[in-house]
């Protein structure tokens, strides 16, 4: 198939995207599948624009890096709410738009006369989506939380990091992405539904509330088990399960698996006929009770003998040798080894994409799904500041747009 | 009650363990009907994963499995009986959307792949959400949401400088980035079948969504040609941005500074006189050991929740590293939220859920009940969707086809 000519999945959707960092992903997930999205951006442009890391380390809000890869194929447009003439432009886009996505403090908007109720006068079937770091109501609605404070908050700072040492933030916003990704999924359901009913919504995301649902089963052992989990950082889960050092970095294994023992027969049926010395205590029935592979003990006698023979090769022989084993061991990949990986390359993961500080396509990570009908795709690169105000503007004046 | 947004959506749904049941939990919650079809000969391998009620192992006592599959029918049947297929099959020819994260060619040799299910539906939207996608040459490989962490960088890019990388402690791929993605696409192919008739097959790398999220670091290295050293708990533009030990048993307090009111004010609430250069931003960003040195003996003589409230008092962004514990059952915030939903269960009693971190102002979308038991609704699917009779049923259910 004709890649450029397929149909988008979301082609006449209408969004307008007036997210900071907490929602701006939210807004390319839409983008990306074909939606038209317009990012509103204050005056002066996003601050967004300004986060490292940047091309060629400079630090200009053209060389962003985090707001190229946020704001593919989105159109951008400059105004300033405090004003009436800026409001009414926003007005006349939301009366024809399907979805508003906004990360204002609780209030900023409705203040505004921007709430969904205003909006949703003149378009019923207006979804209005607010990610907030708390929610829109609550003792702390109004607290101060950036992406750090929300793991906190959220309960997965307190699974991350070393035993015993300081906790260590999961990397790369990922409070915010996960905000951003539960906004999305309620925003696309409302979408259909108001398709589908004439109706729209207003849906209230909490970012602390999307970091809860990372918690794995910490919740339900405490609830059952009254057992708090911690930071294992490293460590074993279980002996026989972790991360271990090899001859250039790590590898992480689940030579346990998630309930059946096959895993655990096949490594250490592994380790003894690579001859590792003292392997065969392993065999001994002990290491499948589940109060013995818990304890401090076992996990210290397994990571001898792993160690033993994992340092003598490299994350790379270990993985090809577990893989033949079928053990789900994997090499733990720096950047550039995930940029290099064959398997990505022959999905074509990675896409160039154009971009005007370079003066060159610049590498980003591409489509988190293949949609065989209607492909994930980038036409355009992040817009500059303002960049469509006067097609948006006239489109405007137009008296409707026809569907595309 | 007023219709959900996926109300009148079926899901036939292969898909098990993390990722996935998590995947069509978020279809369930926002009422589409999805039925589970389970095995007990192969069990889905949380129902019989820790942690259970009362610590007794069960295939319906799991905590684990109730979370993630809320909201759902089970269906038991044994698809490699030609008559299991079939009964299969006829679901599929009522469904919208088929889901499973088996690893690639399996549903193929079921009888069920992406052609197969075409033919029966041609409006069939599938998706499989392998952990290396359909094909290339690690296709055949397989993994869980650790070692997705683990390939696709995150396990590396977390941690403190020079120490071993730690990750996010969890199965993190699992629990957010895959089920959002895997939930967005199914959606968005929906709309394209509602709007044309057209169905489509989804091929989810399960590394690609975490990859994608981790994309700042991935670019930087492109262009940049580095691997970006682990930051720890620091992030550019705010000084300090740490995580700081209080007083008592392994408790910690974050706080990030992003601008100087909020620096002034943190340095009168725990009482710390500043060196001149650290009034401004930049000043802050050349000085971080020095700034975490003089702050954490004044944090570290104070009660966590205390500070917290009193620098949240003051503007300050500040939050208690708050357990599973602190999460369920002292966050006001949470319980505002009604975030922790007592489900009734048949063998676990009154056992806790996750709500979603969404509410929609005109309906209430779920977890509507708790996961079912194994096999629970077998029978009330057979007679409501697939017209068979008691007898028939029975007859299914001595042949062994209905298990």
């Amino acid at each position: 198939m004709n890649r450029a000519a397929a149909p988008r999945a979301l082609s006449g959707l209408r969004v307008l995207d007036l997210s900071g960092a907490p929602g701006q992903y939210c807004g390319k997930l839409f983008a990306d599948l074909g939606a038209d999205v317009i990012l509103i951006e204050p005056p002066g442009g996003s601050p967004v624009r300004r986060e490292a890391p940047f091309i060629a380390d400079r630090e200009d809000p053209e060389a962003g890096i985090p707001f190229a890869y946020l704001n593919t194929n989105k159109r951008s447009l400059c105004l300033d709410l405090e004003r009436g003439k800026d409001r009414r432009v926003f007005k006349s886009l939301a009366a024809r738009a399907d979805l508003v996505i906004e990360t204002q403090r609780p209030g900023v908007m409705a203040k505004l006369g921007l709430g969904w109720e205003a909006l949703a006068d003149r378009r019923p079937s207006l979804v209005y989506t607010s990610i907030t770091p708390f929610g829109q109501t609550g003792p702390c609605a109004h607290w101060e939380a950036d992406d750090l404070v929300l793991l906190a908050l959220g309960g997965l700072l307190s699974l991350g990091g070393y035993a015993g040492g300081e906790p260590v933030a999961v990397y790369g916003q990922q409070a915010y992405a996960a905000g951003s990704l539960f906004a999305a999924v309620a925003s696309m359901a409302a979408v259909l539904g108001a398709e589908a009913g004439g109706r729209g919504d207003f849906i209230d995301v909490s970012i602390q509330e999307a970091v809860v649902m990372a918690l794995e089963n910490a919740a339900q052992f405490y609830d059952l088990e009254k057992v708090v989990r911690g930071r294992t950082g490293g460590r074993q889960s279980v002996a026989g399960s972790g991360q271990f050092p090899c001859k250039d970095g790590f590898v992480y294994t689940l030579g346990r698996g998630i309930s059946s023992p096959q895993f655990w027969v096949s490594t250490v049926r592994w380790l003894n006929e690579e001859g590792v010395e003292g392997a065969a205590e392993l065999q001994e029935p002990r290491w499948l009770e589940r109060d013995f592979i818990a304890s401090e003990v076992a996990k210290a006698r397994f990571a001898e003998l792993f160690v033993r023979f994992s340092m003598l090769h490299t994350k790379e022989e270990l993985y090809r040798a577990a893989k033949a084993r079928r053990i789900p061991l994997a090499p733990v990949c720096a950047p550039s080894d995930v940029l290099a990986s064959p398997q990505l390359r022959y999905r074509e993961f990675f896409v160039p994409v154009w971009n005007d500080f370079a003066k060159r396509a610049i590498t980003m990570p591409g489509a988190p799904y293949r949609l065989q009908e209607t492909p994930w795709r980038i036409d355009r690169p992040a817009p500059g500041v303002d960049q469509h105000r006067s097609e948006i503007l006239e489109e405007l004046a137009a008296p409707s747009r026809p569907e595309p | 009650m007023s219709r959900l947004p996926l109300s009148g959506v079926r899901v036939t749904d292969f898909s098990w363990i993390g990722a996935g049941a998590y995947m069509t939990k978020l279809l369930a919650d926002l009422g589409a009907d999805v039925i589970k079809i389970e095995s007990s000969a192969k069990l889905d391998a949380l129902r019989v994963s820790p942690p259970f009620k009362d610590r007794v192992k069960g295939v319906n006592r799991s905590g684990y499995f109730s979370d993630r599959n809320t909201s759902k029918r089970s269906m038991t049947v044994n698809v490699k009986n030609e008559q299991g297929l079939s009964l299969v099959k006829r679901l599929v020819a009522i469904s919208d959307i088929v889901a499973n994260n088996f690893a690639p060619g399996i549903m193929d040799k079921l009888g069920l792949g992406y052609e197969q299910l075409k033919a029966i539906n041609p409006r069939i939207i599938h998706i499989g959400m392998s952990m290396h996608g359909a094909a290339g040459p690690e296709a055949d490989s397989i993994g869980y949401g650790l070692t997705i962490g683990a390939v696709s960088g995150l396990q590396f890019l977390c941690g403190l400088p020079g120490r071993e990388p730690v990750g996010s402690g969890t199965n993190y791929p699992d629990h957010v980035p895959n089920p959002c993605h895997g939930a967005f696409a199914v959606l968005a192919a929906l709309r394209h079948q509602r709007r044309t008739g057209i169905g489509q097959n989804i091929d989810m790398a399960q590394t690609e969504p975490m990859i994608a999220l981790l994309a700042p670091a991935m670019i930087d290295c492109a262009v940049n040609t580095r691997d970006a050293p682990q930051a720890g708990n620091r992030a550019p533009g705010r000084a300090p941005r740490g995580v700081f030990r209080c007083a008592g048993e392994d408790h910690w307090i974050a706080i990030s500074i992003g601008d100087d009111a909020q620096w002034r004010s943190l340095c009168e609430e725990v009482g710390l006189a500043g060196r001149e250069q650290w009034a401004s931003a930049a000043g802050r960003l050349a000085d971080q050991d020095a700034i975490e040195e003089a702050l954490a003996p004044l944090v570290a003589r104070r009660d966590t929740f205390e500070l917290m409230e009193a620098l949240q008092a003051r503007g300050v962004p500040a939050g208690v590293m708050q357990t599973a514990a602190d999460v369920m059952e002292r966050d006001p915030q949470l319980a505002h939220r009604s975030h922790w939903r007592k489900l009734p269960h048949p063998e676990m009693g009154d056992a806790v859920h996750n709500a979603q971190p969404f509410k929609f102002s005109r309906v209430s979308v779920g977890p509507l009940s708790a996961a079912p038991c194994l096999g629970q609704h077998t029978e009330e699917i057979c007679r409501s969707l697939l017209g068979l009779s008691t007898e028939e049923i029975a007859g299914l259910v001595q042949a062994g086809v209905l298990t």
